[in-house]
């Protein structure tokens, strides 16, 4: 099929400047469906158009590649790829200060004081969570932790962060582990039956749903109602390997009806499992910590929760 | 109904079986089925006369917890109650799940209620939850208590320590004598005057110290009552909650207020039974009021004083509940901040510039938000020991309670078996 060459070219350079601009744009202005949108689409056009235009220049090519420079750029690209993927600090310095690539969603990172935990689900809305390490936090051997939120019924929602090293959740992390294992499971369950997960979680004894009992993070992150109540937790497990304690878990209730900015999230206890002498469900709960517990909780010096809301903007 | 069969009537059968059954089992009559009554004597005659050290009058949640105490120190104690039993909202009302008794792992609050509820959760075959675990909700905690038995409980307890019983009695009018106090009270048929050293004012309204015209605190507005029933589904007795009815605007202030608020109750739930076509398969003969008169104390705890978990000086119990004000739109209790435990100081049981007379339970004197976490049956009944103790010893010092050393009171409290704060 012989496409015009003009023509060919004219799309190309025109998409790649949409591209362009577009890329431009997602990296310095807060996240945009319509943009994203439009850059994703161009992208597939382009790919289509760029097909012709290497059909119509083979020969230029074959010459190209032929040449020195092919090396050359074959190994100054591979190089840049591996840089972007691996994104060291000086690369995610960069991203951060984009206001979307960065922390358009989420970004973890340790520093000199503990880790910092970004979360922008919305441009009006900005989550910072920081972590000030304690005495016993080994900067070299990090604990292992998970970030999730649960709804007014206990149930989780939806897991912002877990550490990627993290190989045996279900020892290191039972409570996150048990939390996720449980709404997976009301999902299965909502999905095979046709029901609401909301009416399943309802059905299943552990937690008696309430109004409040949607498992749609976007209504208790970004509410379209700010003025409703609809308070939700967050919650943070940290557990050290090897040292013998169980793992802990730290909370803090959120409502965006009773906005605030600043909030410290406070000891909850530690999980155990139930035992049931009649073989029945896994289930887990907090104990108060004892006196059993040392350096555990000296993991963490102190955790504070920012969230910056422009609501109704 | 004649059954020709038997040559007997349906009742005789019943009645035949039940005793045939009971001498198989080689009971005698009157351990099941039959009881007799003890006789006392001139009942025909409606004066009675008593002469006590301790008068309680209102026998519920914290009532029967004070004249135990009274009567396990020696103090002769008499308790008066309007209705048939004691143990109030935990048993009257139905809110059989009294709490809290712990607060942040520990248990707060011990002594004679606990002692209660831990017998009848036994004598149940119950169980007591682990406060070692962290609640998910405030009231997971809570007690789940068989109410009957409770009830019964409750009077062997004031049996065994000696204090006198006086059911459908109500004081009519209170005066000053020079050994104490002269009450007089009324029940059908019966025509009481009672001379007394202390009293103690268990009426959740703090109606003796409205008779005797020191002044209370009252909202304009009430926190809706509730009343319990349970519908189309058996009642279990101490192991789950019943259906809850919020009756807006339910009032104790009065007889003639809380007569309207049963019958709205009740002509509700009829409505209930009538639209769902289910059957009413259980229903408490009163409703529970969270609210009515507050005195005005020698101190008055503050909701500020609350929430920060002042230890007061001459503190006598722990309390633990969230701040929980009952509204048109619902209840969204304000937790405390973790490790908060507030405590009940002695002078918030005594009417400011009363002698001689103290109060325990949900009119104990504090703001209304203060209240609203202060009104919860664990806090009434160790409000209810410590005006038991501090009466007891006031009738045998012939003092009144804020004049007795207030270490004292606390030793004896801890002696026993009530946690009190080390710092106070």
């Amino acid at each position: 099929m012989k496409v015009p060459r003009s023509l060919v070219s004219l799309l190309t350079a025109l998409c790649f400047c949409v591209l362009a601009g577009t890329g431009v744009l997602a990296f310095l202005r807060p996240f945009s469906l319509r943009l994203v949108g439009l850059h994703a689409l161009i992208g597939f056009v382009f790919v289509a158009i760029v097909v012709f235009h290497l059909l119509n220049n083979q020969v230029h090519l074959r010459r190209y590649g032929r040449s020195p420079s092919l090396w050359i750029s074959l190994l100054a690209v591979t190089g840049l790829t591996l840089v972007f993927v691996w994104q060291p600090a000086p690369i995610r310095g960069v991203l951060g200060l984009s206001h979307n690539l960065g922390p358009a969603l989420d970004r973890f990172e340790f520093n000199q004081e503990g880790f910092i935990y970004v979360y922008t689900p919305d441009p009006n809305y900005r989550l910072k969570l920081s972590l000030r390490k304690g005495r016993a936090f080994q900067t070299d051997d990090p604990p292992e932790l998970a970030i999730w939120l649960e709804n007014a019924s206990f149930y989780h929602i939806k897991t912002l962060h877990r550490s990627q090293h993290t190989q045996h959740a279900r020892e290191s992390l039972p409570y996150w582990d048990f939390k996720v294992r449980g709404w997976e499971k009301a999902k299965l369950e909502a999905d095979q039956s046709g029901r609401s997960l909301a009416e399943v979680a309802e059905l299943d004894g552990v937690s008696k749903a309430t109004q409040n009992s949607s498992f749609n993070p976007k209504d208790y992150i970004v509410p379209y109602d700010s003025e409703a109540s609809m308070p939700y937790r967050m919650l943070v497990e940290i557990n050290q390997p090897g040292d013998n304690q169980p793992s802990l878990v730290y909370s803090v209730e959120i409502d965006n009806a009773d906005p605030r900015t600043f909030q410290l999230l406070e000891l909850v206890g530690y999980p155990k499992q139930e035992t049931s002498s009649d073989g029945g469900e896994e289930k887990w709960d907090l104990y108060y910590v004892d006196q059993t517990f040392d350096t555990a909780l000296e993991l963490i010096d102190s955790v504070l929760l920012t969230i910056e809301r422009e609501m109704g903007s | 109904m004649k059954d020709s069969q038997f040559g007997t009537d349906r009742r005789n059968f019943f009645q035949q079986s039940a005793f045939g059954a009971a001498a198989a089992a080689g009971f005698a009559q009157g351990s099941a089925s039959h009881v007799v009554a003890q006789s006392a004597p001139d009942v025909t005659r409606p004066e009675v006369s008593n002469e006590v050290d301790v008068l309680v009058v209102g026998g519920g949640t914290a009532g029967h917890v004070a004249a135990i105490q009274a009567g396990r120190l020696g103090a002769k104690t008499l308790i008066v109650e309007r209705n048939s039993q004691l143990g109030g909202t935990t048993t009257t009302g139905g809110v059989a799940f009294p709490g809290l008794f712990d607060a942040w792992g520990q248990q707060v609050i011990a002594g004679i209620g606990w002692e209660l509820v831990t017998e009848s959760v036994a004598l149940d075959e119950g169980t007591l939850p682990n406060f070692a675990k962290v609640p998910q909700r405030h009231w997971q905690n809570q007690v789940y208590t068989n109410q009957f038995l409770y009830a019964i409980l409750a009077e062997e307890k004031c049996v065994e320590a000696g204090v006198e019983i006086a059911y459908y009695e109500f004081p009519q009018s209170v005066h000053k004598t020079s050994g104490g106090w002269r009450v007089d009270c009324v029940g059908f048929g019966t025509k009481r005057q009672v001379h007394c050293k202390q009293i103690i004012d268990c009426t959740g309204g703090a109606e003796v110290v409205g008779l005797l015209g020191y002044p209370r605190l009252r909202e304009t507005e009430r926190q809706p009552g509730s009343f319990l029933f349970m519908l189309g589904e058996e009642h279990q007795p101490g192991r789950n909650q019943i259906h809850r009815l919020y009756v807006h605007g339910a009032d104790s202030t009065n007889s003639r207020t809380a007569t309207l608020a049963n019958l709205t109750g009740r002509k509700s739930i009829l409505a209930k039974v009538r639209k769902e076509r289910k059957r009413l398969m259980h229903l408490q003969p009163e409703t529970g009021f969270r609210e009515s008169y507050r005195i005005q104390g020698e101190t008055v705890i503050t909701v500020n004083d609350y929430t920060s978990g002042r230890v007061f000086d001459d503190a006598i119990s722990y309390a633990f509940y969230p701040v929980d004000l009952h509204t048109r739109s619902g209840v969204k209790p304000k937790p405390l901040k973790r490790g908060t435990v507030p405590t009940i100081p002695l002078r918030a049981l005594v009417p400011k510039g009363s002698r001689d007379i103290t109060v325990a339970g949900r009119c104990v004197s504090s703001d209304r938000l203060a209240n609203s976490g202060l009104r919860v049956q664990a806090s009434c009944m160790g409000m209810g020991q410590a005006a038991g103790v501090a009466a007891a010893l006031a009738a045998r010092r012939g003092t009144t309670p804020l004049e007795l050393p207030i270490d004292e009171v606390r030793q004896c409290l801890r002696q026993y078996g009530q946690i009190l704060p080390d710092s106070a």
